[in-house]
């Protein structure tokens, strides 16, 4: 049943809200209208908390930053202000490295598997669908793992940042294969063919062409893991230990991280411990922000590059 | 240049700085690690920053987690020293791994019975009030077991929040001895480094944690080492002792009690419900532990410069973080002991 | 000859990849069962109690983790009440609303969500959230919670720090995961369908209802539980808002505990038998979050599949 609706009046610009005002009944307008409205709404919901905790965290934490409190070493006594956070800010770069440095190799060989030899194949599909779970493994599943092979129990080698690291890898993999694998995907295989034409072996098209040519993606996805694996804490509180003093070498003793000071002065209600907490939170989302914002901006240009 | 070749310099260059910053990370120093009490913390936190300004070959860790915590690393060796409130139930001495353990008294310091309840500002409780608390006997604040012991103080009708320790802790050990000696009657909950708390009761991780979420709670109760405790501003209890005076928080009150505490010979003493007028009722003792035969000969060493230190200069920090020194004859002996430790040549 | 040195080279660079993606296995095989073999002994002295008492007593090696399960499984709920239907707004936001630059920088500020650590919101949440959090629930408490079926729910005595503050913050941290994914589903409705029924005179609420709900519905359930597992499995936000208290109680506004964060309190002091248990306790959680997720990806996985043969 079609009414005939009346000529637009001379003035209105869009015809189609026009429409909608004669066309359909109030009811019908007032249920797509607060449908509008819950998906705005839920805009806010997202949106909201991130203003908000950026605002506070720049705000609180701007308050004790300097030049001091980001080399000198931790405060000894925790109910006391001064000192600094450089030992848990070499901590956070020297632990999360060493992740990567395990992490990202090993996820690039595994996504090289999947995409270039295993494919389809019921090996292929058992490792690219494990790998998915994978991301799923809470954090703190990690550091009990790594807690009960490698620093007790196990080969009872006490804490140490690599303890850390080896917790960090073991997240970080399964997001790193993933990434890579659909960068991979995206490398046309126009590519592979000429370089097999060209007589090169199917491991010298890999190496030589296919991974120079998602190197743009594949760094953005390693950027984005080590972004995440950067502000872990829950893994890290079961390996790692604490230290107070710089300590650059992940093999040699306990450890400490950005993530780590966090956690410890947040449940005390000393100003003193609570200030140093937000200081620390300024400087670990700026290192996260940054390698997020950096990843997109590669990947981006990759993207751009390509079309 | 090839893609290869690129690749390979972009990897040494990536991981030389990383080899550089190992190298540099290094030490040629010596470290000591140390976990445990939470209720010592400051204290050793303290003696720590100032012996590590006289001694700068010296790093010393100690990484709290509570009495516990402490004695199961001390265990497995997985540190040096431990501290703790607590003594080592005799049937876990097999467990140390590193043979015999002493016992070396640091400080002693008062366990407050710290409260959040706005419009009271002081507040007097005897141990069966306290045991009635904790145990989730008395639930409102305007119970009439805490209007007994305080007369004229107008309280309000506010849920009693009960904050305990998550983590295995010496503080809730002599917390609940105290109760179980002085109000036994009234505390079915037994003692020991964590025991089963009522349902509803929120914990806090080590005497910081409970501090905080004290302050946190209008209604909230828990029990807070003194120094904590008067860092977060919190405000505590005076608490019936013995003698029957209701008696505030203090190191004096601390120092009293440590007094009159009978030592044994191995230097372990229960300074909680003393008899004295002056004495603080819930004074709990504080110790750090070690392994009598050493193995290393540079931290054997580190571990009794450290020792000597915090028995000797060290103890006049004590009072400036809210600690009570030890009694002389009892500073006296943990000297002594000094000499039992067997570091090899 | 270089044919010859050049083949030897190709299987030992499949090897080596290959090598590679079966270390994925590998390390969850380990996972699975290091993590069981650590915690044998404290099953094998609790029983299945393990999973049904309340009695948590390390002191007395009493095990019983139901407490820790039962509010591990009420936060996440609490979260997915909120976050579902806001993250399914989101994306549909992005996909049917949104002018292209309005859906880059939406997308983006979703991605920025997810890479604020978690150390971080629940550090914001005990610091900022919890005391305006105590008192919007007391006023709850005081006028809802004071009828006769929601007073059991909504009833005092409030806490800032309870089920119900942990589940606000974790809504809104797997807000990112759900929505992200609910977009890749909505982007493979062919916008054919969906033209089809706007040609009709659908409003776009009649649209989404009659062309593309129907086609999604698998991918948004696969969505959200991967949220499910998310919010299961995160431990430091919950860990320092939840309040740390052993109880099993239908109040959201009570305090209360989690797997997660009762690991990552204890872990460090934990001895012996008590250790294992926590172990235990991250073998019960590991098993609940790899069920999760392996059920998400097939019921996902499946509403793809679906959308392709719909053209």
């Amino acid at each position: 049943m079609t009414t005939v609706t009346p000529p637009a009046p001379p003035g209105r610009d869009d015809p189609g809200s026009w429409i909608l005002e004669q066309a359909v009944s109030p009811r019908r307008r007032f249920t797509n209208g607060l449908a509008t409205a819950w998906m705005v709404g839920s805009l806010l919901f997202a949106l909201v908390p991130v203003f908000v905790i950026a605002a506070y965290v720049v705000s609180r934490g701007a308050a004790v930053m300097s030049v001091g409190f980001l080399t000198k070493n931790l405060q000894e006594v925790t109910q006391f202000a001064g000192g600094g956070i450089a030992p848990a800010i070499v901590g956070t770069l020297v632990i999360t490295g060493m992740a990567a440095l395990m992490a990202v190799p090993l996820g690039i060989l595994a996504a090289v598997y999947l995409n270039e030899y295993g494919r389809q194949s019921g090996m292929a599909k058992v490792i690219r669908f494990m790998s998915d779970v994978m991301t799923g493994v809470p954090s703190i599943v990690m550091g009990l793992f790594v807690a009960a092979v490698w620093v007790s129990s196990g080969l009872h080698r006490g804490y140490s940042g690599f303890a850390g690291s080896l917790a960090l890898a073991a997240l970080m993999l399964p997001i790193v294969i993933r990434s890579c694998e659909e960068m991979l995907k995206l490398v046309p295989d126009d590519l592979r063919q000429a370089s097999d034409a060209l007589g090169a072996r199917r491991w010298r098209t890999v190496v030589s062409v296919v991974i120079p040519a998602a190197l743009p993606g594949i760094v953005s996805g390693a950027m984005l893991a080590i972004a995440r694996a950067a502000g872990e804490t829950a893994p890290l509180l079961l390996t790692i230990g604490t230290a107070n003093l710089i300590q650059a070498n992940p093999f040699s003793g306990t450890n400490n991280t950005l993530s780590q000071v966090i956690w410890f002065n947040a449940q005390t209600p000393f100003a003193a411990a609570i200030d140093r907490a937000w200081g620390a939170a300024l400087t670990l989302i700026v290192i996260v922000f940054v390698l997020t914002v950096a990843a997109r901006l590669v990947s981006s240009r990759f993207a751009s590059a390509r079309n | 240049m090839t893609r290869s070749f690129r690749l390979r310099r972009a990897v040494i260059a990536v991981a030389a700085p990383a080899i550089l910053l190992a190298a540099c990370g290094s030490s040629s120093g010596t470290t000591l690690n140390g976990s445990g009490s939470t209720f010592q913390q400051t204290f050793d936190q303290t003696a720590i920053q100032a012996f590590e300004n006289q001694n700068s070959g010296v790093t010393i860790n100690y990484a709290g987690g509570g009495s516990g915590k402490g004695k199961t690393d001390l265990q497995t060796r997985t540190v040096d020293f431990a501290g703790t409130d607590s003594l080592v139930k005799d049937s876990d001495l097999s467990k140390y791994q590193g043979g015999a353990i002493l016992y070396f008294p640091t400080v002693a310091a008062p366990i407050t019975v710290s409260y959040h309840l706005s419009g009271v500002d002081s507040l007097k409780l005897s141990a069966s009030t306290i045991a009635k608390i904790f145990s989730g006997a008395v639930k409102k604040w305007d119970d009439p077991a805490i209007a007994a012991d305080n007369r004229g103080v107008s309280l309000p009708a506010t849920d009693i929040t009960i904050v305990h320790r998550a983590d295995a802790s010496g503080t809730t050990s002599n917390f609940t001895k105290y109760l179980d000696s002085a109000a036994k009657s009234d505390w079915p909950l037994g003692t020991g480094d964590t025991v089963n708390w009522p349902a509803a009761s929120q914990a806090g991780q080590g005497n910081s944690g409970v501090a905080q979420a004290v302050s946190k709670t209008d209604g909230a109760i828990g029990y807070v080492d003194f120094s904590d405790a008067l860092a977060a501003k919190l405000k505590f209890a005076s608490i019936k002792n013995a003698a029957g005076q209701y008696l505030a928080p203090t190191l004096a009150g601390a120092s009293a009690a440590v007094a009159s505490a009978t030592v044994a010979d191995d230097l372990t003493y229960s300074p909680l419900n003393e008899p004295g007028a002056d004495a603080y009722p819930i004074t709990s003792p504080t110790w750090i532990i070690v392994y009598e035969k050493q193995t290393d000969k540079k931290k054997g060493e580190a571990l009794k410069n450290f020792l000597t230190f915090v028995l000797n200069d060290g103890q006049k920090l004590a009072a400036g973080v809210n600690y009570a020194e030890l009694p002389a004859s009892l500073q006296q002996k943990a000297i002594a002991q000094l000499s039992k430790l067997q570091i090899p040549a | 000859m270089a044919a010859s040195g050049g083949k030897r080279i190709d299987r030992a660079f499949r090897a080596v990849a290959f090598a590679a993606g079966f270390a994925v296995l590998a390390i969850l095989a380990l996972i699975a069962y290091s993590t069981t073999k650590n915690a044998w002994p404290a099953f094998v002295h609790q029983g299945l109690s393990f999973l049904t008492s309340t009695h948590w007593d390390p002191n007395q090696d009493e095990f019983g983790a139901f407490d820790f399960i039962y509010g591990t499984l009420l936060t996440a709920f609490i979260a997915l009440a909120l976050a579902v239907p806001a993250s399914i707004g989101i994306a549909l936001f992005i996909t049917e609303m949104a002018p292209k630059r309005v859906r880059t920088g939406t997308t983006y500020l979703v991605d920025l969500l997810a890479a604020i650590p978690s150390v971080v919101y629940g550090f914001w949440a005990l610091e900022v959230l919890t005391t305006p959090a105590k008192r919007v629930y007391s006023g709850i408490a005081d006028t809802l919670g004071k009828l006769p079926i929601l007073g059991h729910f909504l009833g005092g005595p409030v806490s800032g720090t309870s089920f119900m503050t942990a589940g606000l913050i974790l809504a809104v941290m797997v807000t990112p995961i759900i929505t992200s994914l609910s977009r890749e589903v909505l982007a493979t409705v062919a916008q054919d369908d969906k033209n089809a029924a706007l040609a009709m005179g659908a409003t776009r609420w009649e649209m989404l209802r009659v062309a593309v709900f129907p086609r999604v519905r698998s991918g948004l359930i696969g969505a959200s539980m991967l949220g499910l597992g998310r919010a299961m499995g995160e431990t430091i936000a919950v860990a320092l808002v939840i309040g740390s208290s052993h109880q099993v109680t239908s109040h959201i506004f009570f305090p209360g505990d989690s797997m997660a964060a009762v690991i990552a309190h204890n872990f460090g002091e934990a001895t012996g038998l008590s250790r294992s248990a926590l172990i235990g306790l991250g073998v019960v959680l590991f098993a609940i979050t790899i069920v999760i997720n392996v059920l998400a990806r097939i019921i996902a996985n499946r509403s793809t599949a679906l959308a392709g043969t719909a053209r």
